[in-house]
């Protein structure tokens, strides 16, 4: 049990990296932690410092009494609120219309007064035709961009992109960072005052002046850098949820026992509010999301505020990242770990 | 059997005694299929009442933001002290419960089994259904399925009373998420309204094939029975599919099975698959026998036989058809791989072409006609107009790539609502008035049921239409709370509710004017326009009717 | 009454085939609904749908040639709610030649006073790079029982298809992750004492 016993010592002193590298990195951050907590105005960036953004009203999330899509703050979110409102909006709006007017034009002209005796057409092939090959042709033209749109969305992320770790979870969502070593932020919805506490020991929303909305703003947000790629790995430990950002274009859900895979691509710096998407529970309703999109520098700074947050470059990373240096058997595995019980590893 | 028999054997005979059985005898043993009809309609209008009456809750919780009558309608369930989880559970258990009602107990029941078997075998010209005994107990397994769901309400599913699950019943919230008899009710609800389903499914198919009388060919058939025809082919194939689903929930939440518990190796995603792959077919259900019911109101009051009939018929086999190979659109958002959401996405568009093929056939037979605004009418134009609506945000949906903005948000609640609470329920109460006085003999108020049609179309449409706006705003649906900026359309929704719920009230003042001096109403009070069976029959129609089978000439037409 | 040519007795007839035939069709449709939870799993392994991998034994993956490309493989580890475990990938990313065996480790710790017995679900995103992952060696394979306490180091031996640079839906693919959630299959189970054995 040699190795078991000092993995727990490691992991006990550093729980979400609960390894070596990773530890060492930690303490060196520790001052910064403290610094923030005190709301110190320290601006070096390199320590690691972070105040959270104040979101601009309207941006990242509902406007009151507001008609149409969220404005979008990604390439593909442009591309799908054009298809929306460019392509999808007119052609439903003419569609209905045309229904609508034929009605009324049948009722005026074809009502008993004004035609009483009845014809007995009942067959006409031609218009019969048109009305089959017209919408055909509309949809065709409909499934271009649309299919256009998914293969998009569908890009993997390219070489060296972040991975962001998105859970799900009765009603809370966890953001883990592997790439800047491994920590958790865990995300509560703000308490709103006047209602019954949702989340014990989580402030009530408007006591810090960065708040955003009611049921939208969160204790922890997730932090992302702005404009580079970044692939979102989605799953949930208990029930099925969805991650949801409607300014952002993004969607999907969170199945336990598996991930799920997207990119999502922030323009401009900002918060971008979402909501679980998918029934969960009781709390169903009290699960936002809260994403503060940063440029890079102000991105380090706030992993670095983080117990075993470190600097991971992705751009530069074309070689291996191990939590522990050495433990992985070099090259391909010999014949004899090919064969060996799963269990064989196990402490000596 | 001996009913059988004496129906064959009745126009042999041509007495003309009404063979009326004693009160219990005529309504708890019933055979009679327009007996077995009236049965069915007032089950769906109550279960109606109280699947209305939840979403009444529903809206009033939302006319604005923060929890306020939540944990008055928990102590209704039989909570006692309740804390805020399971004061939240109430919401949940309140749209499932109305999702289940209104699908299942209210919809259906009224749509196919009233209307249904009511006009089905006299409209083909039989007697009656073809397995009368079996038809009776399609509906107490109906009645059992809604007492079960019933139950459900008052028993612990988890974080509170009820199941509160969404009518979707989602595995793993189904199965590890949600502890207590709640769910086994709800799910053995759905056992047996499907059981019921079943049956009712295999005695129209066997109606239809078999009973129609001589020179009533296929093609001859009035459209309403071709919708019901398709309907029950859905049916028959879609329904044990979800019963094979929801025994699998059940063994998974009871017997330690696995079959959707990754744990075990299962896989909850598929689930929804088969979940969807009844649940797609289950909206074609619902809306086709109103599409032909709408058929008939157009056709009658235009004068005008349906315009171009085969092409109408064959729309609702090809709708039926695509139907089954499109659920995946529910789904867009669990991860499918991109091949699966380009197929689902070009799949779905389809159904676009035979609904449009309807809509137009039905502008095509009122085009030439000589149109009479009778208040049947005045709801089957609201139809055409209100499911185009539908329609065409569904066109939106269906594509992948935007529905990544729009899933389970409230445009998709404005959606299925358009088509089928203003669907399918527009085109029921264009059925009501259509068939009512036939059905009882009474009168209703004209005046009363156009009044009906105009405060429930202001009413539905402040309700649903400030719903797309919510959604475009990304507003998620099964939500009790919402952030400030979403309380102004929602506020209008509730109060387009009300207006909605006073229709309801002119209705039911309608129903008990007739009742009580309404005037009798003649055998066909259409007029010439009226070409159908039923129209040869007295108004009620006898207890046995067709003791003589109608011959079906060569120029009758549909 | 007359004998077989009673009306009566043949509608009855026609009426019961005609249900007869839409009965089976139900319960054929019921049958495929059972049916769909093992014909789903086959198309899943099959295809790679869903990200399901391949599982090979040593002599398939012999024939595998290196390709002398290499590709980003990303390891993940989860646990369901109620999994008392510490589980976690001993290595974040590796490169690895695609048409070469590597191996990768994880870790997991039980962090109860129990016995606690565990099965891993996996699958690969993206979904399309799922049928070019082949395992030769998983714990996933097998139930896993750990000891309160008790940590262990679990490998994976896999190699990557070289097909996969031929199919024109992996061609943007950069980064292969794959990804292992540990459930609960029992606690407290007294197979605890095998596997130790074993571990050594």
């Amino acid at each position: 049990m040699k190795f078991g016993k000092n993995a727990s010592a490691v992991s006990q002193s550093v729980k979400a990296a609960g390894l070596s590298l990773a530890s060492v990195l930690a303490v060196a951050a520790m001052p910064a932690i403290a610094q923030d907590a005190a709301a110190s105005a320290v601006e070096t960036a390199a320590a690691g410092s972070y105040t959270p953004m104040k979101p601009t009203e309207g941006v990242g999330m509902p406007v009151p009494e507001g008609l149409g899509l969220q404005t979008q703050y990604s390439k593909l979110g442009e591309y799908g609120a054009w298809i929306h409102n460019d392509v999808l909006l007119p052609i439903i709006t003419v569609i209905t219309l045309l229904v609508l007017v034929l009605l009324i034009v049948v009722m005026v002209r074809y009502n008993r007064r004004a035609n009483p005796v009845p014809s007995k057409t009942s067959h006409n092939t031609l218009i019969e035709v048109i009305w089959t090959l017209v919408p055909v042709l509309i949809l065709i033209g409909i499934a271009v961009p649309s299919i256009d749109l998914i293969a998009k969305q569908y890009k993997p992320a390219p070489k060296g992109s972040l991975t962001i770790k998105v859970t799900g979870n009765q009603w809370f969502w966890t953001y883990g960072y592997p790439d800047n070593g491994d920590f958790e932020v865990v995300s509560n919805m703000l308490n709103v005052p006047g209602q019954p506490t949702i989340n014990n020991g989580v402030r009530e929303v408007g006591s810090e002046p960065w708040d955003g909305p009611s049921h939208l703003e969160v204790d922890n947000r997730m932090v992302v850098p702005v404009g580079e790629p970044i692939r979102l790995q989605i799953t949930a430990s208990d029930v099925i949820h969805s991650f949801a950002v409607p300014s952002l274009w993004f969607k999907l859900d969170a199945v336990p026992g598996r991930i799920n895979e997207k990119v999502m691509m922030i323009d401009k710096p900002g918060v971008y509010y979402g909501q679980c998407s998918e029934l969960c529970g009781a709390k169903h309703g009290y699960m936002p999301i809260a994403i503060e999109a940063l440029p890079r520098d102000k991105y380090d700074a706030w992993v670095l505020t983080h117990a075993g947050g470190t600097i991971d470059n992705p751009k530069a990373s074309g070689t291996e990242t191990d939590y522990l240096p050495g433990e992985e058997p070099a090259g391909a595995a010999p014949a004899a770990d090919a064969s060996a019980a799963p269990a064989a590893a196990a402490a000596e | 059997m001996a009913t059988t028999a004496e129906h064959f054997q009745g126009h042999a005979e041509e007495h003309h005694h009404e063979h009326k059985p004693a009160f219990f005898a005529r309504w708890f043993m019933s055979t009679n299929h327009k007996d077995i009809g009236t049965m069915y309609l007032i089950f769906a209008i109550i279960a109606g009442i109280i699947g209305g009456a939840f979403s009444g809750m529903m809206r009033i919780e939302l006319a604005q933001p923060g929890i306020q009558y939540l944990d008055i309608f928990a102590k209704w369930f039989g909570a006692v002290n309740p804390d805020f989880n399971s004061t939240l559970h109430v919401w949940n258990v309140l749209i499932t419960a109305h999702g289940l009602i209104m699908v299942f107990f209210m919809v259906m029941p009224a749509i196919i089994g009233g209307f249904g078997n009511w006009f089905v075998p006299i409209m083909i010209g039989a007697p009656d259904m073809a397995f009368p005994r079996m038809n009776n107990i399609s509906f107490w397994l109906t009645v059992a399925g809604f007492c079960s769901l019933m139950i459900s309400a008052f028993v612990p599913g988890g974080t509170g009373l009820g199941a509160g699950t969404g009518w979707t019943v989602y595995a793993p919230l189904s199965t590890t998420g949600s502890p207590g008899p709640a769910v086994d009710f709800g799910i053995f609800a759905l056992h047996l309204a499907g059981a019921g389903s079943i049956m009712g499914a295999i005695n129209f198919i066997t109606t239809i094939f078999n009973m129609r009388a001589p020179g009533m060919t296929m093609h001859k058939m009035p459209l309403f029975v071709w919708s019901v025809l398709v309907t029950a082919f859905l049916l028959l194939l879609s329904l044990p599919v979800l019963a094979a689903a929801i025994t699998m929930l059940l063994t998974d939440r009871n017997f330690g099975t696995t079959f959707f518990d990754p744990s075990g190796g299962g896989d909850p995603v598929l689930y929804q698959h088969l979940f969807w792959f009844f649940g797609h077919p289950e909206v074609y259900i619902m809306i086709l026998p109103g599409f032909g019911i709408i058929s008939q109101i157009i056709s009658t009051f235009s004068k005008k036989p349906v315009f171009g009939y085969l092409g109408m018929a064959y729309a609702m086999v090809a709708i039926g058809v695509v139907g089954f190979i499109v659920w995946a659109h529910h789904m867009y958002a669990t991860g499918l791989s991109v091949n699966t959401k380009m197929y689902f996405t070009a799949a779905t568009m389809v159904i676009a072409v035979p609904t449009g093929i309807k809509i137009f056939s039905w502008i095509a037979t009122m085009w030439g006609g000589s149109l009479e605004f009778k208040s049947p009418m005045v709801w089957a134009i609201g139809f055409i107009f209100l499911f185009t609506v539908g329609g065409v945000t569904g066109v939106v949906l269906a594509n992948g790539g935007v529905d990544d903005v729009l899933h389970d948000t409230y445009y998709v609640v404005a959606h299925f609502h358009y088509v089928l609470s203003l669907g399918a329920v527009t085109a029921l109460f264009a059925g009501f008035y259509y068939w009512f006085p036939k059905m009882s003999g009474k009168m209703h108020s004209e005046f009363l049921a156009h009044l009906h049609f105009w405060v429930f179309f202001v009413g539905v449409n402040m309700i649903f239409f400030p719903m797309h706006f919510l959604g475009l705003q990304g507003m998620p649906r099964r939500y009790p709370d919402y952030a400030e900026a979403y309380a102004y359309w929602n506020h209008f929704a509730t109060v387009g509710y009300m207006i909605m719920a006073a229709s309801l009230g002119i209705w039911f003042v309608n129903i008990i004017y007739a009742f009580a001096a309404g005037r009798k109403a003649e055998d066909n009070y259409w007029g010439e326009g009226a070409t159908t069976l039923e129209w040869t029959l007295t108004s009620p129609p006898p207890y046995h009717q067709f003791e003589t089978l109608p011959v079906i000439g060569e120029t009758a037409h549909h | 009454m007359a004998e077989a040519i009673n009306p009566v007795d043949r509608a009855r007839q026609s009426n019961r085939k005609v249900a007869m035939v839409a009965l089976s069709m139900a319960l054929g449709m019921l049958g495929l609904g059972y049916a769909s939870v093992p014909l789903y799993r086959i198309f899943c392994q099959v295809t790679g749908y869903g990200g399901t991998t391949k599982r090979v034994d040593a002599a398939q993956a012999a024939g595998i040639v290196d390709s002398g490309r290499t590709i980003s493989v990303r390891f993940d580890a989860n646990v369901a709610r109620d999994m008392p475990w510490d589980f976690k990938p001993l290595q974040r990313t590796d490169t690895v030649s695609i048409g070469a065996r590597d191996m990768a480790l994880f870790w997991a710790r039980n962090e109860s006073d129990q016995t606690v017995t565990g099965t891993a679900s996996f699958n690969v995103e993206p979904e399309q790079a799922a049928k070019y992952f082949n395992k030769i060696q998983c714990f996933c394979f097998t139930e896993q029982t750990l000891k309160p306490g008790e940590a262990v180091r679990m490998p994976v031996l896999y190699y990557i298809d070289p097909a996969i640079l031929d199919d024109p839906d992996n061609k943007d693919v950069e980064e292969i992750t794959l990804s292992y959630t540990f459930h609960v299959t029992s606690v407290g189970d007294a197979k605890a004492l095998d596997q130790s054995k074993t571990g050594g």
